[in-house]
């Protein structure tokens, strides 16, 4: 009988910690949000790389919110713990309270708590820009350095989303936060959110990956709707090729500058640099390949994963959420607005000779960006190829981005 | 926050963002300029003491064939798709530029008979990022 009874309350137990009875309808939502996401990063191919990490640490974590829990202290009191153990005292810390000794019992935090500290102390993005600058080209950026002004135009977004966002209620340090969706840039995005709105997070790195994955959808449309045909036909002249040695300045100067001007955008930009200096010295091949593979996979999966596990169901089923969707898509369409208008008035200013449609890759998202630039300059001129002329202001949109966030934790921070 | 303060701020971030955004893309637009010329007149420069150097020592050659113009119907292979001529394409265009002078005359894919290391290191150097 008393084995039977003892059976009984284990299975009672375990069912009352079970998901069963400790989850909320809203982990039941986000599980069901999950579940579509992984859809669309195996089925539909959406930014499979990190959406596939965030879609599972957001199912993770609402199956077994415990997994992201910070570490505790418990106040046990000193007689009662030396019972337990045997009379053996303990080394922690003692709390007296109404004259009775407590040992302050430390409980460590779940697996995911520990991963974020790289997210939440901004370590994770810098170094995702080592791995992206040791995989970046700058040439076709250096061959034809106006394609900066595209890279900067396009920013626009931000600032006018940060606008949109105040008036809807947001904190300005929230608008920040949110704003920064319209630089097109996921590592950019996380590490502004992070230090403006660190609970905005979740629903903002998820509202980033899913704006950039759909960038052929979401481009095309505002770029032929704020072209000509004629326009949008214009054949660029080749780019003069670029020797090692202006490739190796380059990041140099580019680190020195943003560094002295900006000193808040130097953590991502230094490390962009750096990952892009590793590729073009030529001299540290073992370096530049560990960067651009080994650490860039493992950072990518803690980061997608710890992200990812930052949308509970009572952070993300907000309306918040819903305001930094609508924000979020607004920031894009206006950034790639910017790009494509000021696209157009070069155009006016070389008498033809730009192709306005490449000042949408000024959005960053490097390279989808450039590549929707391509594809709709080729549907209008089967024999025109923008790749090249537009990867100029894709890679300055990654720096246009990084300086932007820049400008917003100086004045927000 | 009252929506003048709102307003101050937005205004305020709007202007800063936008004119330092700008003004340190600028600026680098300048250096790149200023450095990528001296860099190529410089290199110029070497390359010009350099063929001094081997006209001085070598034997003066006789003639430089002219690459010919091509001109051929383009005949594609099935299974290849659009997407990989367009890039062949690219590619004859960005040796040729758009003179005229070059025009495609087959695609055909090649026989697999690289080996699977071969294939690996070929893999490897010409990945994209």
């Amino acid at each position: 009988m008393e084995i039977l009874n003892g059976f009984v309350d284990s299975i009672v137990g375990l069912f009352r910690d079970s998901g069963l009875m400790v989850l909320g309808w809203q982990n039941y939502v986000m599980i069901g949000v999950a579940i579509v996401l992984i859809y669309l990063a195996i089925g539909r191919q959406y930014e499979p790389l990190l959406l596939l990490p965030i879609a599972f640490g957001m199912l993770l974590v609402n199956l077994y919110p415990s997994i992201m829990a910070a570490p505790t202290t418990t106040l046990q009191p000193v007689t009662e713990y030396m019972a337990e153990h045997g009379g053996q005292a303990a080394s922690y810390a003692i709390t007296e309270l109404g004259g009775v000794q407590y040992y302050n019992v430390p409980e460590n935090g779940g697996l995911f708590y520990y991963l974020y500290q790289g997210v939440k102390l901004g370590i994770y993005p810098p170094l995702i820009f080592l791995g992206i600058g040791a995989m970046t080209d700058f040439g076709p950026l250096i061959a034809n350095p106006k394609s900066f002004i595209l890279g900067a135009a396009a920013q626009l977004g931000i600032f006018i989303t940060f606008i949109g966002a105040i008036l809807l209620g947001f904190t300005d340090k929230e608008a920040g936060a949110i704003a920064i969706i319209g630089g097109a840039d996921g590592p950019t995005a996380i590490y502004v959110a992070t230090r403006l709105a660190s609970h905005l997070l979740g629903p903002i790195a998820v509202a980033a990956y899913s704006y950039m994955a759909l960038v052929p959808i979401i481009q095309p449309p505002i770029m032929k709707f704020l072209t000509t045909k004629k326009e949008r036909a214009v054949k660029m002249t080749q780019l003069r090729s670029v020797s090692k040695l202006e490739k190796i300045i380059f990041p140099i100067v580019v680190i020195i500058i943003v560094a002295l001007f900006l000193p808040s955008a130097a953590p991502l930009v230094g490390m962009l640099m750096l990952g892009n200096i590793f590729k073009e010295s030529g001299v540290v091949d073992r370096i530049c390949k560990a960067a651009q593979n080994e650490l860039m996979n493992i950072i990518t999966i803690f980061l997608g994963v710890t992200v990812g596990a930052t949308a509970t169901g009572e952070v993300f089923l907000t309306t918040q959420t819903l305001g930094i969707v609508v924000l979020g898509l607004a920031a894009f369409c206006v950034g790639t607005a910017g790009g494509i208008l000021f696209g157009k008035l070069m155009y006016k200013f070389t008498g033809g000779k730009v192709n306005p449609l490449i000042g949408s890759a000024g959005v960053s998202a490097v390279p989808m960006a450039a590549r929707v630039s391509q594809k709709v300059g080729q549907e209008e001129n089967p024999s025109n190829f923008l790749l090249m002329h537009a990867m100029g202001p894709n890679v300055a949109g990654v720096i246009g981005s990084a300086v932007a966030a820049g400008v917003l934790l100086s004045v927000l921070g | 926050m009252d929506f003048s303060d709102k307003l101050i701020t937005s205004l305020t971030v709007l202007l800063t963002g936008f004119v330092v955004v700008f003004a340190v893309l600028l600026i680098l637009i300048g250096i790149i300029k200023g450095y990528s010329l001296i860099v190529t007149k410089l290199e110029q420069k070497v390359k010009e003491k350099k063929n001094q150097k081997k006209a001085a020592s070598a034997k003066p050659e006789t003639s430089v064939q002219q690459p010919k113009a091509v001109k051929v119907t383009e005949t594609v292979e099935s299974g290849i798709s659009d997407e990989i001529v367009a890039v062949i394409a690219a590619a004859v265009d960005a040796m040729y530029g758009s003179s005229g002078k070059a025009r495609i005359k087959s695609i055909k894919k090649s026989d697999n008979s690289r080996s699977a290391w071969s294939k690996a290191g070929v893999l490897d150097n010409t990945r994209p990022f």
